[in-house]
């Protein structure tokens, strides 16, 4: 999911509450299941802070504390709802199929928030139709697991200087990075492969992640209409 | 998205973007020699931890991309070249060979080291390898990068956005942004790494005068380009932007190895031993970047001590087949027609001898050649183009 | 408020590559051209627009996307042309030549694709084709995204009054290939070239 960062910021807009942006595949049950087993990979976050002279400094304690928190926010929701984790670390499983099938998911993550997310899409594809294939029956085998769930938060944080900057710079017309941070999660059921769930979540103000009462926040609104 | 016309100006725009540079603090625990210490880590909340965390995470990318080199023996040969000159920084370094046709070896603050192939295949002997790889130690071991990046943050009051596309070779070393040797040291950290390399190969008993030797070496081939502009361009001791490699670097270590012997007997042919198998990969990489003038200059380098001529004069051939100036299709045929006659040449070489050879109407030799080809690609997945081939030319001469 | 919110999401949608939020168009059923190179497919296809580091006459096809599925049905090309357009004059891309031998044609769509930014890129299986009337090559493709992502791909190169026209499909190895294999080697029979 390198291009997250890109197609992110791509959508990115100011927002006073955190909102949300669900997509689901059609055909779910209308129940969801109970006790599921479920792959959770470990959060993919990368903070920043976005200075006036619009740098971004990546802030490795931010960045920490926030793959922390969501983690600890995402588990609490699952067990709330009995459902079996499995945390899966993404970098120590690139390697054979197993890689070829993480990486083809990142492809996919990337091509949702292309075409799956706003506007009218590909004249090609009808509804919310997204697939891992054959190969997601390999995670389901490896780890003994039904689903897999996936959670990225990319984002930074404007200094005081900043905010004053882009005030002015947004008058003119001159597109600039205005902070803020996101966070996107899908849902792939392994028997199928197919991305059954998908939501980007932008953060307010209240949802931060650097601390776990944000992050308790943002998953919330993260994992709306998740079909677990 | 528009592509950057320069290397250099996309990755600006990517360091510029990604600078991670906060309050002052002090650079490292240094010890009293100003260097770092062995084995240190930075507090995580400070700047340089941010570039700290970037590199794991960008080293973390490089274990998974397609171009790291894989072969059980080359990367462990490299870290152990690697370890000779780092000495009791040998344990905070961790290599990794990438197959990329340009001239680089880098470090990250967190040890991370790049070596790539087209270095690899630029050092005539691990003496030379052993000096770029000490080069580089240097700047980690003496804080260059953190300097140049504290540097390079006060004075940068534009702003950036961090938006880049994803054309010719920039798209696949975004992640190097944060790749300490990215940023542009100055020409004195540039003389100080050199000077601070040297010494650290004579120390692990490397050839003195093999600094100076690669440094003119690569200037060398920056002259033999096809390109004009090229030609009178910088010759550049990294694909980044670092300070070139000017006539004043190469002076100052010719001084530095004046009057110093070292054994280096058999040392060019022991380092081709550890390259050799991946001399085809590598020079057909070479190759893709299309200048030709400067791979042509490559090979001969690597032909001069008289080794793997088969294959060298295969790859010779090609280059001068690929370019088609005027003359070069009877200089392919000439270095293809010397590639034959040695027991390393690629099977490959017949079935290009026959094509050209049947090309400027060598009808007869064509033939055999064609049929040398087929006789010694027995698995060959082209044969029934030969086959073709050579049916038309025996229908063409009964007619 | 809202007028700024436009604006500048108007601003940064522009800097998302591929043109993600604008210029897609149906492809259906039927008939479809990249000037003297036409193809039949059998359902509905995205036609992308164009790249900005191609030639004019490069086409990109998806359904799904262009990570997960490429169909590129370029033009004729004269002579002297590239498909990917060089970054500057020293830095030159890939052109085809007349009197090329099917390895060579091989090795500038092969060359080509490095341009394209796929690694470790090999070829195999050439094969004589027949096109219509005329005679062309296809040969298979494998090669790596640069975030060592296995792809596959089938290239058909066919002459024709003094051109080349390529067709070039390239999707993951991981299920997208073999998905859609046999409907590409369908589209791929059905090509028309030339006037």
């Amino acid at each position: 999911m390198k291009r997250i960062l890109t197609l992110a910021a791509a959508c990115l807009m100011l927002a006073a509450c955190t909102t949300t942006n669900v997509k689901s595949a059609a055909g779910l049950p209308t129940a969801p299941p109970q006790n599921a087993l479920v792959l959770l990979a470990q959060p993919d976050i990368e903070l920043k802070l976005l200075t006036a002279s619009g740098l971004l400094e990546p802030r490795a304690d931010w960045t920490a504390s926030a793959k922390a928190n969501m983690q600890a926010a995402v588990e609490a929701t699952l067990k709330g709802k009995s459902h079996k984790l499995t945390v899966l670390d993404p970098t120590t499983a690139m390697e054979g199929r197993e890689g070829q099938v993480l990486r083809l998911n990142g492809a996919v993550g990337n091509s949702i928030l292309a075409y799956g997310m706003y506007g009218a899409g590909l004249p090609s594809k009808t509804g919310f139709d997204w697939t891992l294939g054959e190969g997601a029956q390999l995670l389901a085998a490896r780890y003994g697991t039904d689903y897999a769930l996936f959670v990225y938060g990319r984002g930074s944080y404007s200094s005081g200087g900043r905010v004053a900057m882009m005030i002015g710079a947004a008058a003119l017309g001159v597109s600039i990075p205005m902070g803020g941070q996101q966070a996107f999660a899908s849902l792939v059921e392994l028997k199928t492969g197919k991305v059954i769930w998908f939501n980007q979540a932008v953060a307010s103000p209240a949802a931060d992640m650097r601390s776990p009462e944000g992050a308790k926040i943002l998953t919330d609104a993260l994992l709306t209409g998740l079909p677990l | 998205m528009r592509r950057q016309t320069t290397l250099r100006a996309a990755v600006s725009s990517v360091l510029a973007a990604s600078i991670a540079v906060t309050a002052v603090s002090p650079a490292f625990a240094q010890r009293n020699d100003g260097q770092r210490t062995v084995g240190q880590r930075p507090d995580i909340s400070t700047d340089e931890g941010g570039l700290w965390a970037q590199s794991d995470k960008a080293e973390t990318e490089a274990r998974t991309k397609a171009e790291l080199n894989r072969d059980p023996d080359l990367t462990p040969y490299v870290r152990g070249v690697a370890c000779k000159v780092a000495a009791e920084y040998c344990g905070d370094i961790r290599v990794y060979v990438m197959d990329r046709p340009y001239f680089n070896a880098s470090m990250a603050p967190n040890g991370y080291m790049e070596v790539w192939s087209g270095l690899m295949l630029r050092a005539r002997s691990e003496s030379e390898l052993a000096f770029v790889l000490g080069h580089e130690v240097s700047h980690f071991a003496h804080g260059h990068t953190l300097a140049t990046w504290r540097t390079m943050k006060s004075r940068s009051n534009v702003g950036m956005v961090l938006m880049l596309a994803g054309g010719g070779i920039v798209g696949s070393l975004l992640y190097l942004g944060v790749m300490s040797t990215v940023f542009a040291f100055s020409r004195e950290q540039e003389m100080e790494a050199d000077r601070l390399a040297f010494e650290r190969t004579v120390k692990a008993g490397y050839d003195p005068a093999a600094a100076a030797a690669l440094w003119r070496a690569l200037r060398e081939e920056t002259a033999a380009s096809d390109f004009p502009k090229t030609r009178t361009s910088d010759t550049r001791g990294s694909i980044f932007n670092t300070h070139p490699i000017t006539p004043d670097r190469i002076a100052a270590l010719d001084g530095l190895a004046a009057g110093r012997t070292a054994p280096s007997e058999g040392e060019r042919t022991r380092y081709r031993a550890q390259i050799r198998k991946f001399l085809p990969a590598w020079l057909a990489d070479d190759m893709r970047r299309r200048d030709y003038g400067q791979t042509l200059h490559l090979i001969d380098r690597l032909a001069a001590d008289g080794e793997d001529l088969g294959v060298l004069e295969f790859y010779k051939g090609e280059a001068y087949r690929r370019r088609r100036l005027d003359g070069d299709q009877d200089k392919a045929l000439a270095a293809y027609t010397a590639a034959s006659g040695h027991a390393d040449a690629p099977v490959a070489v017949w079935r290009e001898l026959g094509d050209m050879l049947s090309k400027v109407g060598k009808t007869a030799e064509a033939r055999t050649a064609w049929e040398t080809y087929l006789a010694k690609a027995a698995d060959a997945e082209d044969r029934w183009l030969v086959e073709a081939n050579l049916k038309k030319l025996n229908e063409g001469s009964e007619s | 408020m809202i007028a700024r919110k436009l604006r500048v999401a108007v601003a940064l949608a522009a800097l998302v590559s591929l043109s993600a939020c604008a210029g897609l168009k149906a492809v259906p059923a039927g008939p479809y051209a990249s000037g003297g190179n036409q193809i039949t497919v059998g359902r509905t296809w995205t036609d992308m627009g164009r790249l900005f580091d191609a030639s004019k006459g490069v086409r990109l096809l998806s359904i799904d996307g262009p990570q997960l599925n490429r169909l590129f049905v370029i033009d004729g090309l004269k002579p002297g042309e590239f498909i990917m357009r060089p970054a500057s004059k020293e830095k030159p891309t890939p052109t085809w030549k007349a009197g090329l031998s099917p390895t060579e044609q091989v090795e500038f769509l092969a060359d080509t694709l490095a341009v394209m930014q796929y690694y470790r890129v090999e070829t195999g299986g050439l094969r004589p084709v027949k096109v219509g009337d005329r005679s062309g090559v296809r040969f298979d493709i494998t090669a790596q995204t640069v975030d060592g992502l296995d792809v596959s791909g089938i290239a058909q190169l066919v002459e024709a009054g003094d051109r080349l026209y390529v067709l070039l499909y390239l999707a993951p190895t991981e299920h997208y290939f073999s998905a859609t294999k046999a409907e590409v080697e369908g589209i791929m029979a059905s090509a028309r070239v030339g006037a």
